[in-house]
This record gives C-alpha cells, sequence and structure tokens, in this order.
C-alpha cells in the first residue's frame, strides 16, 4: 500500500492497475491550510494523468477555528467521493487531537502523518479535557505514525505557515507520484512568491518522511 | 471542478446574462463564480424572493437568467417560484436549489424535492459535476422549450464534491424580444385559471420528454453492475441465507453515488430527471430484477410515487429517512435487508468520540463577543437569528436561548412579550446586518406598528459573513464591482419610528452593558447597533496589538475564558486547583475584552503596534 519511495509512472500504473483506491483524509483546524494540502494532494494525482481523482471539500465553517477535514480519493476508478469509515489508507493530522479523533477510520496497515502541534479549543475551559497525549496515543494505536513538529520545522525555513506543505512532504514519500508531479501541483495552489519557501517546506518534509522507515 | 463551479460554468456556456442568490450553504459558489465571468451580471440580492424576482424579471427581458439558493432560501422563496410557474418564461430561467441533508450548516433538511412537486417545476439532479455542468446546459433548453423554469437539484454532496468536468465554449445567445403580455405575467384569477390548465398541458409534454429519454438512455440510464465472483453475472448478487438474487436499485443524484459504492453488483437505474418521473423506465427496469430498492436521502419521495404506480419496492424500510446518506449507510441498509456484504457487515466508527469536540467558534477579535458576554451577564433571554453569533450559544459563553430563520428574531420577541416573556434579566432580539436587511426591518416596522416594547440588537459587521463574507446593502461595493451607497442602519430603524437608537463599540465591555440596561429601560421599541467590522471579510483585520498574561498575577480565576475566545487557553499552572491562562500573542486581535474583564490585572497590551493608539 504504501512504500513507493523512488516514485514513476510505472510504478503508479502498478499500483493502481489491481483496482486500488487510495483514500487519503487531510484533518486539522479551520485556519491551518487543509483545504490547500488538499488541493495540492488532488491535483498531484489529477496532474500524474490516466486517474480518477474525487474531492469532498470541507463541511461547516473552515475559517472559524472548527474540526476541517478534506477526503481525496485516487484510482483508476472511483466512485464516492467521500471515504467510508475504517477505510483511511493516509491520514494527514495537522494537530495532534484530530489526528486521534479521526484514528478509528485509518485501516490497519494505514499511515499517519501527524504535526505535533497542539491547539487547545476554547471548549477545555469548561472542563473537557483536551488530549495532551494524542501523538503517542496515535502511535500506540497504529503501526505507521510519523509525528512532524511541521510549525518548528516551517519555521526554520522561514514561515510558520508553509507547515502544511511539510507535512505533505513527508506524506509525499507514500504516494507513487514523481517529485516534479508534486511541484507542478504547488506551483498550480502556492502564490508565485511564497513558492520557493513551499519547494524546501515540500523537501524537509520527504525527508522527514523517508527517514521514517515505513 | 466543485459542483457548484461546474453549475456556474455549464450557466455560463449556455449564455446565462443575469445570476441573482442570496448566499447561503451549499449554494453559494454557484454564483460566487458566476460573478468572475465576462457578459454575466451577478448580484448578491437582499434575501432569496428578490434575488428570485431578479431573475424571473431578467428571464422576461429575454434574457437566459439563473438564480441559487439553499433549501431555507426555497421556502424564503416560494412565492415567485410557485408563481413562476404558472406564467412560465421568456429566457430560459434555471432555478438551482442545494439541500443539505446531514445538516452541514442547514437549519433543518427539508426535503427540496416537494417544491419541485408542488408547483409543477421540472427537476434534475445531477450525481458529480459533469452532471451539474452537462444538466444546467439542458435546463436552460428545457426552460424555454417547455415555456417553464427549469430547477436543477443539487445537495451538499453533490455541490461541494470535486471531480473532473469536459468543458466547451460559452454559446452565442441572443436576447429574446422582451415580453409585454399582460395575459402571460399578470396573475388575475382570470387569466391564472387558464394558466393552470396550460401548466398542466406543458406538464403532460414535459412526461413525455422524461420517459424518452429515460428510453433512449439520454437522462435516465441502466448500468448492468459489476460481475461479482461467483455470481451467475452482473446484477447477481448473494444473500446472507445463501444463493444469489437479482438486485435493482433506483437512485439520482448523491444517493446514487453512494448506491454504487456500497453495491457495486446491483443493477442501477440513474435517474437524471426527478419531476416528472419516468414511471415507466422504472417499470420496464423492476421487470428485470427480483428486488427492486430504492435509494433516496431524507423523504420517500421516489419510493412513494412508484409504489402508487404499482410498482413494487423497498427503501425507507432499510434506508434512513435523516441525514446524509453516505455509502455505509446504504450499505448497512442494504446488510439489513439480507444481502452479504462483506465491506459493510461490521458496524466501523468512523471518529474517536471521546476526544474533545471542536465546534467552530467566534474569531478571536470578532465583534460579537463583546455584547455576547455582556448579554449572559444580564442573564437575558435572547432570541437570536442567522449569523456567526449563534456559534456562541454553545459553552463557554451559552447566552443565546434561540436562533430560528431569517428574520425571526424581532417578531419572535414581540410575540415572547406579549406572552409577559423576559422574567429573567430582560429579552432582547439579536440580528445581523445582512439578516436585518435580508427579512428583519419588517419585522421591526411591526413592532413599532403595534406598540410592541421589544429591545432589538443588530450585530452589524457590515458584511455577510457566515457563508464566506458576501456583500449586502451595507456595502460600499456590489458584486458586480460598482461602487455605491451603503445604507444607514440607525437611519433605517430611525425611519421606521423607533425613537432609541443606540450605536456602540462591542470592544468596550462597560459600553456594551450601559447601552442594553438603557435600550430595555426605554419604554418603546429600541435598538443598539454594535459598530466594529467583521475580523475575516472582505479581509483579514489587523490586529490592534496584542495582550500577554502576567502568569504570577493571574488567579485563574477563568472570566477571560468564559468569553470563548480562541487565542486565549489554559497552562499548566494552577491556582487553587483551576489552570491559569495564557494569550497566544501571535493569534491575539487586541480587542482587550479579557483586560476588561481581568480583575486582577495580569492582562496587559505586549504589542506597541496599536493603530488607535488605546
Amino acid at each position: 500500500m504504501s512504500a513507493a519511495h523512488t516514485a514513476t509512472g510505472e510504478a503508479a500504473a502498478r499500483h493502481y492497475a489491481g483496482g486500488a483506491v487510495d483514500d487519503i483524509m487531510v484533518v486539522g483546524v479551520g485556519g491551518q491550510g487543509v483545504i490547500v494540502a488538499a488541493a495540492v494532494i488532488a491535483d498531484t494525482a489529477m496532474l500524474h494523468g490516466g486517474l480518477e481523482v474525487k474531492l469532498s471539500e470541507t463541511r461547516g465553517m473552515s475559517q472559524r477555528g472548527g474540526s476541517v477535514s478534506s477526503h481525496i480519493r485516487v484510482g483508476e476508478r472511483v466512485v464516492a467521493p467521500s471515504i467510508s469509515p475504517g477505510e483511511v489508507d493516509y491520514l494527514l493530522a495537522f494537530e495532534a487531537a484530530e489526528g486521534l479523533r479521526v484514528a478509528p477510520s485509518l485501516t490497519p496497515g494505514g499511515v499517519a502523518i501527524v504535526n505535533t502541534q497542539q491547539i487547545v479549543p476554547p471548549l477545555a475551559s469548561t472542563g473537557i479535557a483536551y488530549p495532551f497525549d494524542a501523538v503517542e496515543r496515535l502511535a500506540a494505536g497504529h503501526a505507521h505514525v510519523t509525528p512532524v513538529d511541521g510549525n518548528a520545522v516551517a519555521e526554520g525555513i522561514g514561515d510558520v505557515k508553509v507547515a502544511g506543505i511539510v507535512l505533505v512532504g513527508a506524506l509525499a514519500v507514500h504516494l507513487p507520484f514523481a517529485v516534479e508531479t508534486w511541484e507542478r501541483a504547488l506551483e498550480r495552489n502556492v502564490p508565485p512568491k511564497w513558492l520557493e519557501m513551499n519547494f524546501a517546506a515540500f523537501a524537509a518534509g520527504r525527508k522527514i518522511g523517508a527517514g521514517d522507515g515505513a | 471542478m466543485l459542483g457548484n463551479e461546474a453549475v456556474a460554468r455549464g450557466a455560463w456556456e449556455a449564455g446565462v446574462h443575469v445570476a441573482a442568490a442570496y448566499p447561503g450553504t451549499p449554494s453559494t459558489e454557484i454564483v460566487t463564480s458566476l460573478a468572475r465571468y465576462e457578459g454575466v451580471y451577478a448580484e448578491w440580492s437582499t434575501n432569496e424572493k428578490v434575488a428570485y424576482e431578479v431573475a424571473f424579471g431578467a428571464s422576461m427581458g429575454g434574457a437566459r437568467a439563473l438564480t441559487a439558493m439553499k433549501s431555507a432560501g426555497a421556502s424564503v422563496a416560494a412565492d415567485p417560484l410557485i408563481t413562476s410557474v404558472y406564467t412560465g418564461v421568456n429566457g430560459g430561467l434555471v432555478v438551482c436549489l442545494a439541500g443539505d441533508p446531514g445538516m452541514a450548516s442547514g437549519m433543518t433538511e427539508q426535503d427540496d424535492r416537494y417544491f419541485g412537486r408542488m408547483s409543477s417545476m421540472p427537476m434534475l439532479e445531477p450525481a458529480d459535476s459533469q452532471e451539474c455542468y452537462d444538466f444546467v446546459k439542458l435546463a436552460f433548453e428545457l426552460s424555454e422549450t417547455y415555456d417553464v423554469p427549469v430547477m436543477v437539484r443539487l445537495s451538499i454532496q453533490t455541490a461541494h464534491q470535486k471531480s473532473i468536468v469536459r468543458v466547451g465554449e460559452r454559446q452565442a445567445v441572443e436576447r429574446k424580444p422582451p415580453h409585454r403580455k399582460t395575459e402571460k405575467y399578470s396573475l388575475l384569477p382570470r387569466f391564472s385559471r387558464p394558466m393552470h390548465r396550460s401548466l398542466i398541458e406543458r406538464f403532460e409534454r414535459l412526461t413525455g420528454y422524461a420517459e424518452a429519454t429515460a428510453a433512449s438512455g439520454e437522462l435516465a440510464r441502466v448500468e448492468p453492475g459489476a460481475a461479482l465472483p461467483g455470481s451467475e453475472g452482473s446484477g447477481w448478487v448473494p444473500l446472507a441465507e445463501g444463493g444469489h438474487t437479482r438486485i435493482g436499485v433506483v437512485a439520482a443524484g448523491a444517493a446514487c453515488i453512494s448506491a454504487k459504492e456500497a453495491l457495486p453488483g446491483a443493477a442501477l437505474l440513474k435517474l437524471g430527471m426527478i419531476h416528472p418521473l419516468p414511471v415507466e423506465a422504472v417499470r420496464r427496469f423492476a421487470a428485470t430484477v427480483d428486488r427492486l430498492f430504492v435509494v433516496e436521502e431524507l423523504e420517500p419521495y421516489l419510493e412513494e410515487q412508484l409504489l402508487a404506480a404499482g410498482i413494487s419496492c423497498e427503501g425507507k424500510r432499510w434506508f434512513p429517512q435523516w441525514g446524509e446518506l453516505t455509502p455505509v449507510r446504504v450499505g448497512r441498509g442494504f446488510v439489513e435487508a439480507g444481502l452479504d456484504l462483506p465491506r459493510w457487515a461490521e458496524e466501523k466508527a468512523a471518529e474517536d468520540d471521546s476526544v474533545i469536540p471542536r465546534p467552530p467558534v467566534l474569531c478571536t477579535g470578532c465583534p460579537h463577543r463583546g455584547m455576547a458576554r455582556a448579554m449572559k451577564k444580564l442573564d437575558l433571554d435572547v432570541h437570536g437569528d442567522i449569523g456567526c453569533y449563534d456559534l456562541t450559544t454553545l459553552p463557554p459563553v451559552e447566552h443565546m436561548h434561540s436562533a430560528f430563520e431569517m428574520g425571526a428574531s424581532i417578531p419572535i420577541e414581540q410575540g415572547f412579550t406579549r406572552a409577559g416573556g423576559g422574567e429573567h434579566g430582560g429579552s432582547i432580539a439579536v440580528i445581523g446586518d445582512s439578516t436585518f436587511l435580508h427579512s428583519g426591518i419588517t419585522g421591526l416596522l411591526n413592532a413599532v406598528h403595534q406598540r410592541t416594547n421589544v429591545t432589538v440588537l443588530i450585530q452589524d459587521n457590515r458584511i455577510t459573513a457566515m457563508t464566506g463574507g458576501q456583500t449586502n446593502p451595507h456595502n460600499e461595493r456590489t458584486l458586480a464591482g460598482v461602487d455605491t451607497k451603503p445604507v444607514d442602519l440607525a437611519a433605517i430603524c430611525r425611519a421606521l419610528g423607533v425613537e432609541h437608537v443606540a450605536v456602540v463599540d462591542p470592544y468596550d465591555y462597560q459600553a456594551c452593558l450601559d447601552a442594553l440596561k438603557a435600550g430595555l429601560a426605554f419604554d418603546g421599541p429600541a435598538v443598539i447597533i454594535t459598530n466594529r467590522p467583521c475580523m475575516l471579510f472582505p479581509s483579514k483585520a489587523a490586529g490592534l496589538g496584542a495582550f500577554a498574561v502576567d502568569e504570577e498575577l493571574c488567579n485563574a480565576c477563568q472570566l477571560c475564558m468564559s468569553l470563548g475566545c480562541p487565542s486565549l487557553h489554559h497552562v499548566e499552572a494552577t491556582h487553587k486547583g483551576r489552570h491559569k491562562v495564557a494569550i497566544d500573542t501571535d493569534t491575539c486581535a487586541g480587542c482587550s475584552l479579557c483586560e476588561q474583564l481581568c480583575g486582577t490585572g495580569a492582562i496587559r497590551r505586549v504589542d506597541a503596534s496599536d493603530p488607535e493608539g488605546a
């Protein structure tokens, strides 16, 4: 399912020829850039060519600090745009507790890239506990979890805003698409003046993803 | 393309000239997208009824026109919607109606298909972006051919998914000579009686069209289903009790996609036109299967019509009448019905419900927060309307007690007052600028006329915020990019006869409390208007200088936390068993409400870059 580290067109063709559908879920908190990351992933699969790609946009009010999720399905033939419970192959969590929330949806062999950033919602002031151990709990329940301090890496590159693309980079090593295709998708979704920084974030993410040994 | 973007593209190619709507999730992006195309006049109208009438007028004037709305919007526009089917059109008129099964953002999950049935308006229902594009183009043709507005029925799943669309070019559609036909457009009984008979006749011809295009496979398509391993061929599905049976599914739109995902082995009759229903096509399909299932969201709209036609079918017995019909819910229904489907055999959780919920909250610096907290402090009965201010209905602010429908707050408050309500600290109606202009004014006029002693708070943020920042008559520019004169809310209220109109800065907590008290004390209808703009729209507002908490001074009293501000959070340090608080200085907008509430002086401004010099 994963581990196509040296992605080529043939690798992707082999990967999807048997009717496989990759179910990719991106979750986070409104305002974190979940929508852009999902668009980059979907565009990469689309630009790769020959694949059907469906994306279902987030529900609710994405800019007001609520939970946000985006579903992307890729295969030679994809019917429904949303992922069914228990069938997520790849989870990209921009916030640790949001990752933990959807963890039951991962397949047994599913891959999770989890930002270690924690955003405590205002509701915590009413006494409902925020899971500060979310990353540990995720890793305890699933074999292929890569924690990424996306915000620190992004700040090192120059702007915390590219944290999401660091995570996308870490995911990219698991998917059968060429680096050039990812970069073309970034070009489509990022303003030109931010492009170099996004390329750097993507490359840094790839390094982290590859180091996992998944 | 997003389903809604595909609708816009199809409409543009079909030569649409006028598009009018009031924003409403999940329909908003249709007109947002159309506004970007050359040769289209697009507007955010004051409400859905006005939008419908503008589009209808454009049709009368000979142009192709479109209006789009969410379910609740169709209820607002129901009068012209139903009447326009009687009169018919000149230029093609397409009505895009986007429902919200599952209520991701709607107040109800009403089944919009009954609007088509009630009015005899033909309805097309696309299932993906390609069909959104195709069906809108077809809808304009049908509208002009059959002299009737045509509805394109969407659901949130169709409107908000992205899939590939093969596009074309814009058709050159000439404006038709404008109609000046009194007998066609005047709903006087002597004209409207023959109109109804004409409508019945037009509908009969449309029924012929629905059957013909179903028989030809143009608008209703039979898909034989995948041949499952070990089965006797396509359409045969294994049963839990052993053996196989031929299963047929009738569905349209998003439900059709879910049915295909849930049961690829079944034969599928996919309907494109759902009103009038090609009943004979379904009858022929039913004869080819052993069991016929109807998969549809919400009400048994198709099922009842098929049963009435004597076609035996199963539907709501297995598939829930509420919520979105996702593949898993359809799959579980088929399992309940005795089919052997390993993928859906077990019930699987999508989420861990023990993780703290994260509903959307008011933004940091939101101009609604100060008044919300002040109303809570005064223990008012608060009747809200539809807008972002509803977000503080939930803990920790919890200040609002009803949020009903657009424009309802002011009349509800009148009835509540007449019933003798307001035993708590008093009672108040809360409405936003956009909603006040949508349908709040008539309610306020009623209070003035009836001498009903109500207090109304207009939470004015100078934008239609909740749907993503659309313009309204309180803005300086229109969607079409024209400079315009913003209305003066205070002047409107005074002109209606309100004698107490106060404008208050919602960042000044004491001023909020004082204004509320003065409004409540006034004998007669009183209006209070806040005067700070939205933090997000039209563009993200610059902060006023961030605050920080001195952890030494903080006594963990939790007053600031009661504001529900996303920039405030607990730290590990505690005082008397309660967590102390910190402020995220990167996001803090500097509204200073927490500083005003803090009794120990622990909260101080740290960022001196305050453009107001406060």
